[in-house]
C-alpha cells in the first residue's frame, strides 16, 4: 500500500530551511526540509518540545513568516495567499476545547465557510454534509461545552471538513481519548481521503495511518522514512525519547 | 445574573419564547427604559405589576427569579434605609436621633420600585432566548462587535474557567492546604489566581491560532437565524404602547 514513486505524485507541501524562534527567544525550529506529496500520510513524531506543533503551525501561516520557505500547492505561504491557504490547510488542535470556540456547533462548523466567503446556502450544505462525515448529523443546535470529549473531537473534525481541505493537519488527535472512541476516530481518518499529517504520540495511531514518518527533536528532522522501518529502530527511537510501540516489538 | 444560567429556561414555551429575539429586547428595553422614568408612586407599581405579569407569561419560575435577584433586592433594601433617614422634608417617625421624612420614604420607595420592575424584565428578555441567540439579535440591532464578542467568548469560556478554578483549588487541597483568613493563606490564594490568568491567557492564544487557522480576520461571523412574523409586531406594538402609555400619565397631569 506504500505509494512512494514520487515522479508520478504532486508536491503538495514544500518546506526548505524553515527556522523559526519565538519572541521570548526559544529556538523552536532549526532548518526543517520537507516535502509532502499529494495523497500522503505523514507522521510527525518526536519528544515533546521538539517543535511537532510549531512546525504544523507554520504550515498555514499562523506564526507569520520565519526563515525559511514554505509552499503549499506551489502558493508560498505569504500575507497574499493566507486566505486561500488556510482554506486549503486544515488544522485540528489538540484540545477541542480551544478548537470549538463558538457558542453553538452549527456556527462552530459555520466558521470557516462563512470566512472562505461561501454563499448562505452553500455553508448550510457543507456544515450539513460536515457533521454527517463524522457522524454528528443534528448537532447544529447543541452547545460545544456540554458535549463529550468523544463527541468534541468529532466536531472539531467537522469544523475544518467543512471547509473542503485538501490538506488535514492533526496535533495529538488522540489524547484523552478511551479506547472505544479513538478506534471511532481511527477509522473516520481512515476513510478520509486527503493529505495527511498527524503529530502526536499516538504510535499505534500513525502505525495504522501512515506511511511515512519524520522524526523531530529540539527543531530539527532526525530520521524520516516508511513508518514500521523507523518505529521499530530501537535505538534510534529510545535515543529521542521515545519507544518502539508494543506491535512492533519483537518477542 | 450568573451568566451561566442565563439562558436555562430558554428551552420553555410561552408567548415570550416565540417572539423574535430582536424585537423583543428592542421592545422590552423601551418598556425598562419607561419604567425606569417613572416619577409617580401609583404608576411605578403598575409598572411592577406588569414585571411581574411578564415574567409570570415567561414561565420562568419564580423561585429562580428570586435567587438572581437577591443582590438587587439586597441593594434596594440599602438604598431604602440611607434614603428615608437622609431626605429632609415633612417629618414622618422620629426614633431618638433618627428621623424618617415623608418625602425620604416617597422617594426610595419610587426608586425602589423601579430598580425591581427592571430587574425583573431582564428575564422575560434575556431569559427566554438561548444566549447565543440573544447575541446574534444584538448584532443585529448595532451593538458593537467588540463587546458582542467579549460577551461570546466569555460565555463559551466561563464554564471552563470555573473549572479550572475549581481543579487549582482541588489541586491545592489534595496538597494539604487549607483556605484560611491569614497572610499565608493569601499569598497562596494569589498565586493559585495568577496561575489561572496564566492559563488562561495561554487558552486564548491558542483559541486565537484555531480562529486564524479557520480564516478569521477580525470579525466573527454568523448566519441569520430570524424570521419575523406579523405576531411579533402585535407583540412589540404591545409592549410600546404599554411603556408609552405609563409615561402618558404623567404628560396628561
Ligand atoms: N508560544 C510559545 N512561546 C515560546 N516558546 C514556545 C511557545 N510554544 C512553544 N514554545 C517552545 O518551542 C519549543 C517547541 O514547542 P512545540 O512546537 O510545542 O513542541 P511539541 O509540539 O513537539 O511538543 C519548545 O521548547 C517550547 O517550549
Ligand atoms: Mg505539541
Amino acid at each position: 500500500m506504500i505509494k512512494l514513486n514520487g515522479y508520478e505524485m504532486k508536491k503538495i507541501i514544500r518546506v526548505k530551511n524553515l527556522e523559526y524562534i519565538y519572541p521570548d527567544g526559544t529556538s523552536a525550529l532549526k532548518g526543517i526540509d520537507l516535502d509532502i506529496l499529494k495523497g500522503e500520510s505523514i507522521g510527525l513524531i518526536g519528544p515533546n518540545g521538539a517543535g511537532k506543533s510549531t512546525l504544523l503551525l507554520h504550515l498555514n501561516g499562523i506564526l507569520g513568516e520565519g526563515c525559511g520557505l514554505i509552499e503549499i500547492l506551489g502558493m508560498k505561504v505569504e500575507e497574499k495567499n493566507l486566505i486561500k491557504i488556510r482554506q486549503k490547510v486544515a488544522i485540528v488542535f489538540q484540545e477541542p476545547d480551544n478548537q470549538l470556540f463558538m457558542p453553538t456547533v452549527f456556527d462552530d462548523v459555520a466558521f470557516g465557510p462563512i470566512n472562505t466567503g461561501y454563499s448562505e446556502e452553500k455553508v448550510r450544505k457543507k456544515v450539513k454534509e460536515a457533521l454527517k462525515e463524522v457522524g454528528m448529523a443534528g448537532y447544529e443546535k447543541r452547545c460545544s461545552h456540554h458535549l463529550s470529549l468523544g463527541e468534541k473531537k468529532r466536531i472539531s473534525l467537522a469544523t475544518v471538513l467543512s471547509m473542503q481541505p485538501e490538506i488535514l493537519i492533526l496535533d495529538e488527535p488522540t489524547s484523552n481519548l478511551d479506547p472505544r472512541v479513538r478506534r471511532h476516530l481511527i477509522e473516520l481518518l481512515n476513510n478520509l481521503n486527503l493529505t495527511k499529517i498527524v503529530a502526536g504520540h499516538d504510535l499505534e495511531l500513525i502505525l495504522e495511518i501512515c506511511q511515512r514518518v519524520i522524526l523531530l527533536d529540539e527543531g530539527k528532522i532526525v530520521a524520516k522514512g516508511e513508518t514500521r522501518e523507523v518505529l521499530s529502530n530501537k535505538s534510534l527511537m529510545e535515543y529521542h525519547g521515545l519507544e518502539v510501540p508494543l506491535s512492533l516489538r519483537h518477542r | 445574573m450568573h451568566l451561566p444560567e442565563i439562558d436555562k429556561f430558554a428551552h420553555l414555551k410561552s408567548p415570550l419564547h416565540s417572539w423574535d429575539a430582536r424585537v423583543k429586547i428592542v421592545s422590552i428595553s423601551t418598556l425598562i427604559l419607561s419604567i425606569v422614568l417613572l416619577e409617580d408612586i401609583r404608576v411605578a407599581f403598575l409598572g411592577l405589576v406588569l414585571a411581574i405579569i411578564l415574567v409570570f407569561l415567561s414561565k420562568i419560575p419564580f423561585s429562580f427569579v428570586l435567587v438572581h435577584l437577591r443582590w438587587v433586592l439586597f441593594f434596594v433594601l440599602a438604598l431604602f434605609v440611607v434614603i428615608s433617614l437622609t431626605v429632609p422634608g415633612n417629618l414622618l417617625i422620629k426614633l431618638s436621633f433618627f428621623s424618617i421624612s415623608r418625602e425620604g420614604v416617597r422617594l426610595s420607595l419610587l426608586i425602589s420600585l423601579r430598580a425591581i420592575s427592571a430587574a425583573l424584565l431582564v428575564f422575560p428578555m434575556l431569559g427566554t432566548t438561548r444566549f447565543y441567540l440573544t447575541l446574534k439579535a444584538l448584532q443585529k440591532i448595532k451593538i458593537p462587535a467588540p463587546l458582542i464578542q467579549l460577551l461570546m467568548f466569555t460565555y463559551r469560556y466561563i464554564f471552563l474557567f470555573l473549572d479550572e478554578e475549581k481543579r487549582v483549588f482541588i489541586g491545592a487541597n489534595s496538597r494539604g492546604w487549607v483556605r484560611k483568613t491569614n497572610l499565608s493563606s493569601l499569598k497562596t490564594i494569589g498565586s493559585l489566581v495568577g496561575m489561572l490568568l496564566v492559563h488562561s491567557f495561554e487558552r486564548t492564544e491558542r483559541i486565537r491560532d484555531a480562529m486564524v487557522s479557520r480564516g478569521y480576520n477580525g470579525r466573527v461571523k454568523t448566519l441569520d437565524e430570524f424570521t419575523l412574523s406579523a405576531k411579533d409586531f402585535i407583540k412589540a406594538s404591545l409592549i410600546i404602547a404599554i411603556a408609552l402609555l405609563l409615561n402618558l400619565f404623567r404628560w396628561i397631569r
